[in-house]
């Protein structure tokens, strides 16, 4: 019987959670169409952790706190792409995986699992209660108000006015920086009431460890020199593609997401019709438009002057570098626009710049672009000094609170925030990020 | 003696094994208690300040108070029904009349978004 119990398991695929660092984000994203693991959004669901290139220390803190509470048997593999880069010291006894075909390294360790040739990985922190009770009897019970004592150390809900006219209770919850609705390392303190955001607060970025280190995509090398426009145009309708990708997955659309993914790892630029396909399925009515219809809503008064790319021209803001560079004219290229300004004219936006940017990647020969000091990213105006991310997240706070949580994130992932870039951008200038 | 309390002591006995059997089961098949940091709630690698026992705001009370109030009507078309065969077109229209009412009131609370969830 357990045997057969086993057998069955192995077939299965692994359930993995993710950590990756910033150079290996879309490493980590591809292997999701590696049938072989099943990349899942939260760590009670998996059984092998994969932490993915050199975490920054806050990024290792919660891959500690993640790893601790995956259920046994559990085991951690460590990919680590530099020969001479030592594991992380919490992860110092886990199996190095060196090179490109890391699911097999995941097989080969939830099979070893299942067997019992491999045991279970103790938790990384001691076992001490980190917020004991408190209570006044001698054995923590009893107290003051409704539950007695302070449960678990930690105090009850808090009071506040909401926008009913009423004094209810509020919670102060952490999300992130591995919260899988959230961009890779966005943290936040989210003060619900109810299911509303009644405040949001921005955390620090954890990608900002003050490490100078240069962008590896060609948008960074435009900053500096000329690039061929049909390298950026395929580059900036992958990374749409990716971004369309990640956000059909947190809307819940799993095969379309694979999808989206699928293409956006192969798209070239005579791909624009398969790109145009793939867009009306996903910003379909009964797909994603509906959901998304007057959510986060932001008026091109909010955004004039800020460079947002596709969320400013999703507002009606012809806002885009690219209009006045002579080597674009000379392939007639027009700005697209849109004018809800809500989540669903972002999706149709990016869907559509996908689109564009491989019909003019297929139309623009040997032409190159770039060395001015600014270039037109996936994400809007890219500057040696300033992100279109260090941008975007002062709108957040306001833009979120008073929404639904659902609506909090679709407007978060709607934003498509880079926190790597944006760190890598301030780590350059010699700003925070 | 026996025969008086035989069928009770029989049902005690295996009241009593059932009890044990299952009992031991439970220990057998049970997990290794978990340690604090594998209790630890997990939103994306922080730690909890407050308790999450709360008051939670059920944001649908207005809807649920406008769905008691209209249900309500289909308690006055019982004894309609009753005597609707006997008045006839005057209770039709009477009703019509009360359904109307009830109607702008649905219409009403739509305008002031009293059917929205939150």
């Amino acid at each position: 019987m357990t045997r057969w119990l086993r057998n069955v398991a192995t077939r299965a695929p692994v359930p993995v959670f993710a950590v990756a660092g910033a150079e290996t984000r879309e490493a980590v994203q591809t292997l999701r169409l590696d049938g072989r693991v099943r990349l899942v959004s939260a760590p009670r669901q998996a059984s092998v952790l994969l932490i993915a290139g050199r975490l920054p220390e806050t990024l290792l803190d919660a891959a500690v706190a993640a790893h601790d509470v995956m259920p046994t048997p559990r085991a951690t593999v460590l990919w680590l792409d530099d020969p001479l880069a030592p594991p992380p010291h919490p992860f110092a006894d886990a199996p190095v995986h060196r090179g490109g075909d890391v699911a097999s390294a995941l097989v080969d360790v939830q099979h070893a699992l299942l067997r019992g040739s491999q045991p279970s990985e103790p938790p990384v922190r001691p076992d001490i209660e980190p917020a004991p009770w408190r209570g006044e009897g001698p054995y923590g019970q009893g107290g003051a108000g409704m539950t007695g004592g302070v449960p678990y150390g930690r105090p009850m809900a808090t009071r506040e006015d909401d926008r009913d006219g009423l004094t209810l209770d509020v919670l102060p919850v952490p999300v992130g920086p591995l919260f899988s609705g959230f961009p890779d390392g966005l943290t936040a303190r989210v003060t619900f009431a109810g299911d509303l955001v009644h405040r949001f607060e921005l955390g620090t970025n954890p990608y900002g460890d003050g490490e100078a280190r240069a962008l590896d995509d060609p948008f960074w090398r435009a900053l500096h020199e000329p690039v061929p426009i049909a390298e950026l145009e395929v580059a900036r309708a992958r990374s749409l593609l990716r971004w369309a990708s990640e956000a059909a997955r947190v809307a819940g659309l799993d095969a379309l997401s694979l999808r989206t993914l699928a293409l956006a790892e192969r798209a070239e630029p005579g791909d624009a019709a398969a790109v145009r396909a793939l867009g009306r399925w996903l910003t379909h009515p009964l797909v994603t438009g509906r959901q998304h219809h007057g959510v986060a809503a932001l008026d091109a008064s909010e955004l004039g002057g800020l460079g947002l790319g596709p969320v400013s021209r999703a507002s009606g803001i012809p806002d885009d570098l690219r209009s006045s560079d002579p080597a674009y004219v000379e392939l007639g290229f027009e700005t697209i626009c849109h004018d809800d300004g809500d989540a669903a004219a972002r999706w149709r936006q990016r869907l559509a710049e996908a689109e564009q940017a491989l019909e003019l990647a297929a139309r623009a020969g040997s032409r190159r672009t770039g060395g001015s000091g600014a270039v037109e990213s996936p994400r809007g105006r890219l500057e040696p000094d300033s992100s279109p991310t260090s941008r975007s997240l002062p709108l957040l706070p306001d833009l979120v609170t008073g929404m639904e949580w659902g609506d909090a994130v679709t407007t978060i992932v709607s934003l498509d925030l880079d926190l790597p870039e944006a760190a890598a951008i301030a780590s350059v200038a010699g700003a925070p990020a | 003696m026996l025969a008086t309390f035989g069928a009770a002591l029989t049902i005690l006995l295996g009241a009593a094994s059932a009890m044990l059997v299952l009992r031991w089961t439970s220990v057998a098949i049970a997990a290794e208690p978990l340690t604090a940091p594998e209790r630890m709630p997990f939103s994306g690698g922080g730690e909890p300040e407050f308790h999450a026992w709360n008051r939670y705001h059920a944001r649908y009370y207005a809807m649920a108070l406008l769905f008691v109030a209209f249900d309500m009507e289909m308690v006055y078309m019982y004894p309609w029904a009753v005597v609707f065969a006997r008045e006839g077109l005057v209770a039709f229209v009477e009703m019509g009349m009360f359904i109307a009412i009830l109607l702008l009131g649905i219409l009403y609370a739509w305008r002031e978004r009293g059917l929205e969830w939150a």
